[in-house]
């Protein structure tokens, strides 16, 4: 018995080794690239026009005070719009992406399938060419720098909405909606009560990745918003790097990307903590 | 477990099912339906600006379609060969994505490892994909080039003689590419196939240990099955992005598909038919063809996986 | 299901025609409005902020105008795309929002001004061309040889020689000297068949010296039949990098790699570089560089600007009237301001280090001996490009130009590197001109 406790024991600490040996080896792999960029953005200009070295530039704070006072961006800014269509986008997209596939997946209708086809089908559309339509009609219709342009397409997110689909069927236990049902709640209640707790960690996946995409979008903002009071990161980014001879400096460039980078990861800290296990234990047969 | 509920009676409750479905629709029409619909529709015409004149729109029936098909006089179909470019490339990246994110998975959820530092370790997977495609590959040209590290490292420790140019040669260009999508990616992947163990029924996994049934057995018997659904929208979403893959061999191979075209995708050939001309008859034919291209692949995958689920 | 999708797809259909409805199309030049009228919004688009820069600084804004600035940075085409949608959109546009004047380079600046969506700038009131340089003017100019805009900055180039090497090589460093050594393509390779027996390279990028050649091509890059036709000044080019590369007399990599411009650096053993005065006083990071100076691995002042083999530009900005403005005593005031106003001329060259579009002023740097350039060893730039602005031509334009340009470039460099064949390379360069415009017929693969 004891000998069979030891042999657990081993294999136990044994696996553990070799789990912190993989996590560690791709935690290494992964902060390479993010240390390169840390010793990108401390080199000048034209030590990043030579050959690049894995060495200290020390021109770090340099770097941080050019980018910061440069007169054709506005960091502050840039940020706080970028933070306004982020956030925005990301909370109506996965609000109303669970809310549909709540719909789909609980409810029994005639068009169930066909809804979930035709979105299936849209999600597999290249988005480019409608882009680049959704731009010109923005145009006819003189709905350039509007926030809410960027933000309110979300609603129809057909990714988004496969996610959370997917999801219910995996944890939604139908009884629990019924027994809810059978206590008298609302069907809107139940959805925003009961439900969307329990997807939390789903909401919580997808606010990542739409803040994300959202937050690195550079495409559609930069032909539709041209003021430079509406400007998000990207646009002030490529601003930088469009910018004459006399001003062009890679150095500020790197800088604004690693700046870029610190709200996305606090935003991902905060939101992975709602990652969190077994919601729905206990909760069922309760 | 849902399909014991079909014969209850829910229809009933068929208005809500339309009244919390609406808003996607609505916005759906408002603003993707026509340009959506736009690109469809041109896919017959003759439709693109020359400078700044307008050509067409002129029907010309399937005409883009055949154009799109037609082989060159080596043979070769530049589409279908863009298509196989591309699909190479994400396999080669989304193999180890898929094995990793989900060995990520199991050890970060696992109860018997309880491993610390998880809330770190999750941090930093994740940020490849926090850094923009066009910066990531700023790096890697610093550190490929003829005059970065890696080639003077090479040259000093007497592996190599003269520098080599990776970003010139085949193999080197698609590794390099499926390995970035790979970085860039396997985080992501990670949380969502995490969160998609951390929704399993919790109880299922304590009956299992009282069993004593060992983890293999654990992952294979209830993770994997219960995970199927999420797993397949995982796949299913990286199939997509994988054919219409382009910001990063747009830039790294400089928009040219180095070397001799062979790290050229669909959307870059598309992105070339829409920057500069406006080319919507071109742009909307490959989209259509990408589309039933991708609609029989997820549909395959999707069936697979549901197989695999049911078993 | 499926009659659902039928008539989904019958109200697509009649949407998007209704979306495709034809575009009014806009009339050409049409007569100034009188000036009791004019707008209160001057708008202009541009992709950075340096004319702005010198636009608030030297120019003073008539009373009651208010400038407004759409700055779309250039990654891809965004800022033609940007310029594009706003000029097709001009009619409908409100007052304040119409185009007035748009900033443009070269490489495309054809598709502005070969569209009814540019004025003639003649019409407006900028007359006096008299101190412009010709090319600015043939660059602005339609196939009809109406001028729609004019250049506030000038960029004749040069060839930047190293001092040190042409001494080894050439047994000079004097530019008279050195000119005469490479007056023309021939000479220029003796020179580089010198300097590599030396141990030297002559250019450190295949492609350093294109532009010298595009810019003295003898025809169109695509004919009046819309076909493809490689000029004989670009084949030369061809044969010259293809022979250079083979010889080791360049390097395969681009204009812009670090592996070519670390050859500018005090070690570097490149004999020469192409470009104007930007170039040189802005891009040369490892040779002038602070912390290169800092670090003492800069070559500051080892280097001497002639004219070439071939007079040639790199750049510029012109300033185009857009169709439509309703503010066209301004739009022609800008313009004059930038060319004929010689104190707004002598601010951009004193403190801008720029070359302007006024020869009068240029010509009185270029006499200076006090004017020089610390990075040319004190040498007068401004002299040697006063003389060779004038043999500059831009003519043969297409609106094909920079994808042509750039492509040939792109894709012969693959077979530089002998990655692929010489045939391989000109059939992907081919493919992708065909992708990008179809109007352009290509030879047959």
């Amino acid at each position: 018995m004891s000998n069979q406790n030891k042999k657990a024991k081993f294999s136990l600490i044994l696996s553990r080794v070799l789990a912190y040996g993989v996590v560690i080896f791709l935690c290494v792999l992964c902060l390479f690239f993010f240390v390169l960029l840390i010793l990108m953005s401390s080199k000048s200009n034209s030590q990043l026009q030579g050959a690049f070295t894995l060495t200290w530039g020390g021109h770090f704070l340099e770097n941080l005070k050019n980018a910061w006072t440069d007169v054709s961006i506005n960091i502050p800014r840039g940020m706080f719009n970028s933070l306004i269509v982020a956030l925005c986008s990301a909370l109506i997209t996965t609000y109303f992406s669970a809310l549909t596939a709540y719909g789909v997946h609980v409810y029994n209708f005639k068009m169930k399938n066909v809804v979930f086809t035709f979105i299936m089908a849209i999600m597999m559309i290249p988005s480019q060419v409608s882009a680049v339509g959704f731009i010109q009609l923005a145009y006819k219709f003189g709905l350039t720098n509007k926030l809410w342009l960027l933000i309110v397409p979300g609603i129809a997110a057909p990714v988004v909405f496969f996610y959370m689909k997917q999801y219910l069927e995996s944890v939604l236990p139908i009884e629990m909606v019924e027994a809810a049902r059978i206590d008298g709640s609302n069907e809107f209640r139940i959805f925003n009560e009961i439900v969307l707790p329990i997807m939390k960690p789903a909401v919580a996946v997808q606010m990542i990745f739409s803040f994300v995409s959202s937050w690195n979008n550079f495409f559609m903002p930069a032909l539709l918003l041209t003021k430079k009071e509406y400007k998000t990161v990207p646009i002030m980014i490529a601003q930088l790097r469009s910018a004459d001879y006399s001003k062009f400096d890679m150095g500020k460039v790197f800088m604004f990307i690693l700046l870029a980078i610190l709200p996305v990861m606090i935003v991902y800290t905060i939101l992975s903590k709602s990652i969190i296990k077994g919601v729905t234990s206990g909760s069922v047969k309760g | 477990m849902a399909k014991g509920n079909k014969h209850r009676k829910s229809v009933s409750y068929a208005k809500w099912a339309y009244i919390f479905i609406a808003p996607f629709f609505i916005s759906y029409i408002i603003f993707t339906l026509v340009p959506q619909a736009l690109t469809v529709y041109n896919s017959f015409f003759e439709n693109y600006q020359n400078g700044l004149q307008q050509i067409g729109p002129n029907f010309v029936g399937l005409g883009n379609y055949v154009k799109l098909l037609t082989p060159d006089k080596a043979g070769t179909i530049d589409f279908l060969r863009y298509f196989g470019n591309a699909m190479g490339m994400w396999i080669a990246g989304a193999i180890p994505q898929f094995l990793i994110a989900l060995l990520l998975a199991v050890l970060f959820t696992s109860a018997r490892l309880n491993l610390k530092g998880q809330g770190i370790a999750k941090t930093i997977i994740y940020m490849p994909n926090l850094i923009m495609a066009s910066a990531f590959s700023m790096l890697i040209f610093a550190l490929f080039s003829n005059v970065g590290p890696i080639n003077k490292w090479l040259v000093a420790s007497g592996i190599i003689e003269k520098s080599f140019d990776f970003l010139s040669y085949k193999i080197p260009v698609r590794t390099i590419i499926a390995f970035m999508n790979f970085i860039m990616w396997f985080g992501n992947t990670t949380i969502v196939l995490m969160a998609g163990i951390m929704g399993i029924d919790q109880s299922l996994f304590e009956s299992a240990n009282i069993d004593g049934a060992n983890s293999v057995h654990v992952f294979f018997d209830i993770t994997l099955p219960l995970l199927m659904p999420i797993l397949s929208y995982a796949l299913i979403t990286s199939l997509i992005g994988g054919i219409q893959m382009f910001d990063v061999p747009q830039v790294i191979s400089n928009g040219k598909g180095t070397p001799n075209m062979t790290s050229t995708t669909v959307i870059m050939m598309l992105n070339n038919y829409l920057s500069t001309s406006k080319n919507y008859g071109m742009a909307g034919a490959l989209s259509v063809m990408l589309f039933i291209i991708t609609g029989i692949l997820s549909m395959f995958v999707y069936r697979m996986l549901a197989k695999q689920y049911k078993k | 299901m499926k009659k659902l999708l039928v008539a989904l797809l019958a109200v697509l259909m009649v949407l998007s025609l209704a979306a495709c409805g034809k575009k009014p199309e806009p009339t050409p030049d049409p007569e100034p409005t009188p000036a009791a009228e004019e707008g209160k919004v001057f708008h202009i688009y541009a992709w950075n902020e340096e004319f702005k820069g010198f636009f608030e600084k030297y120019y003073k804004v008539p009373e009651g105008i208010e400038v407004v600035w759409t700055i779309v940075p250039n990654e891809g085409t965004q800022y033609q795309d940007a310029v594009d949608l706003a000029l097709l959109n001009q009619e409908s546009a409100s007052a304040d929002d119409k185009v007035d004047m748009f900033l443009a380079e070269a490489d495309y600046i054809l598709k502005y001004t070969n569209s009814p969506y540019t004025q003639d700038v003649r019409k407006l009131g900028v007359t006096d061309f008299s101190n412009t340089y010709q090319y600015t003017v043939e660059a602005a100019s339609d196939a009809n040889g109406v001028c729609k805009g004019v250049s506030f900055q000038c960029c004749p180039a040069g060839m930047i020689y190293r001092r040190s090497i042409a001494k080894d090589v050439l047994g000079t460093d004097d530019p008279a000297e050195v000119q005469a050594a490479v007056s023309s393509w021939e000479k220029f390779d003796n020179v580089a068949k010198l300097a590599h027996d030396k141990g030297y390279l002559m250019t450190s990028s295949y492609a350093e010296d294109y532009r010298v050649f595009s810019n003295n091509t003898s025809m169109p890059w695509v004919d009046k039949d819309n076909n493809l036709q490689i000029d004989p000044a670009i084949q030369t080019w061809m044969d010259q990098a293809e022979m250079y590369v083979k010889e080791g007399y360049t390097l395969t990599s681009g204009v812009w790699d670090a592996e070519t411009t670390a050859e500018a650096a005090k070690d570097g053993k490149a004999f020469c570089f192409f470009g104007p005065a930007w170039y040189y006083n802005f891009c040369m990071g490892p040779a002038f560089g602070d912390d290169a100076v800092k670090e003492g691995t800069d070559s500051v002042g080892d280097w001497g600007l002639v004219d070439g083999p071939q007079a040639f530009f790199w750049g510029g900005t012109w300033l185009l009237a857009a169709t439509g403005s309703d503010n066209p005593t301004m739009l022609k005031d800008v313009m004059n301001a930038f060319i004929n106003n010689e104190e707004v001329c002598e601010n951009l060259i004193k403190n801008e280090a720029q070359f302007t579009n006024n020869q009068k002023v240029n010509n009185k740097y270029a006499a200076d001996p006090e004017f020089g350039n610390k990075y040319l060893g004190g040498q007068n730039d401004t002299a040697v490009f006063a003389e060779g602005a004038k043999n500059i031509k831009f003519q043969n334009q297409t609106i094909y130009d920079q994808g042509c340009n750039e492509g040939i470039q792109n894709y012969f460099v693959e077979y530089l590197k002998g990655t692929v064949t010489k045939e391989e390379a000109m059939k992907n360069f081919y493919k992708a001109l065909k992708e990008k415009y179809p109007a352009i017929n290509v030879p047959e693969n």
